[in-house]
């Protein structure tokens, strides 16, 4: 049988087609990578800014036991993806990076010193919409506009409605990373 | 310069290879997301797994997922060396070397 002979023009087209079907690849699996922390944050806005609005006295141990959880879940997913591999520094690399974020807004508002429970509330969701953007440069569009509509939200928040900023936090800016989340799982 | 990989050079065919190529090795892609990022059908993207697998180049794996019947596949390494010799060829084609 000869040997199938093609173009150079047929084999640049069939270069096209495999450069952009791995790009989509890469990406969708990059997205359904991230969606599952989405998810977990939405929720954990949703129960935290949501109870610091209704029972502000509480509002730091519900933070509290909201970030332990969010860690054991974290740590949960990152094993999931990793199929049972490498589960001590998974581990480690994850209470690593939540002890850095702490470490982070600590040493922020220690030098900042935020006079409000609103400047508070609203640094955390800007920093985390900000690295979204940012992080969106390299995953993808998605995550920028996620970053974007975050930023947005918790502005409009912050400006328009002081008085119920916490309680819009929580159920719309941990609802739009809920959706966020879901929208992330399809390709 | 070798031959042409019949086996991965159909349309396709060629993005289940690309697709799976992106991903690290030994981890999988459902069938769902395959066919979205093939654009083929069910039965057309079925048919022509089954050639790469038949081939060597792709294995596949079937389970259940919350109760439901769930598709997956990835690329073998013999999979992976035939794609980036294929890729190869076709680039020698474009640009001959010396």
């Amino acid at each position: 049988m000869e040997p199938t002979v093609i173009s150079p023009l047929k084999a640049a087209d069939a270069l096209k087609q495999a450069a952009a079907a791995e790009k989509r690849s890469a990406q969708a699996y990059r997205y359904q990578r991230f969606a599952p922390y989405l998810f977990l944050w939405g929720v954990i806005w949703v129960i935290g800014y949501g109870g610091s609005d209704l029972r502000p006295r509480i509002a730091g141990w519900l933070w509290l036991g909201l970030v332990v959880v969010a860690l054991a879940a974290s740590i949960l997913i990152a094993r999931a993806f990793a199929d049972g591999r490498a589960d001590a520094r998974i581990r480690w690399r994850t209470a690593a990076f939540f002890v850095a974020v702490w470490a982070f807004f600590a040493a922020t508002y220690a030098v900042m010193h935020p006079t409000t429970a609103l400047q508070q509330g609203a640094f955390p969701p800007l920093v985390v919409a900000f690295a979204y953007a940012v992080l969106g440069l390299w995953t993808g569009p998605r995550l920028i506009i996620a970053g974007v509509a975050l930023a947005a939200l918790t502005l409009g928040g912050f400006f328009y409605l002081p008085q119920h900023f916490l309680l819009w936090e929580g159920f719309v800016g941990g609802g739009a990373l809920i959706l966020a989340g879901l929208w992330f799982r399809r390709v | 310069m070798g031959e042409l990989d019949a086996v991965i050079h159909q349309p396709v065919r060629l993005k289940i290879m690309a697709a799976l190529k992106a991903l690290p090795p030994n981890e999988q892609l459902e069938f769902v997301r395959l066919r979205k990022i093939a654009d083929a059908t069910e039965g057309n993207l079925g048919a022509h797994i089954q050639t790469l697998e038949q081939a060597g180049y792709v294995a596949v794996e079937k389970d259940f997922a919350d109760n439901r019947p769930r598709t997956r596949v990835k690329l073998t390494k013999q999979g992976r060396r035939a794609f980036e010799d294929y890729v190869a060829y076709l680039r020698d084609i474009i640009a001959p070397g010396p």
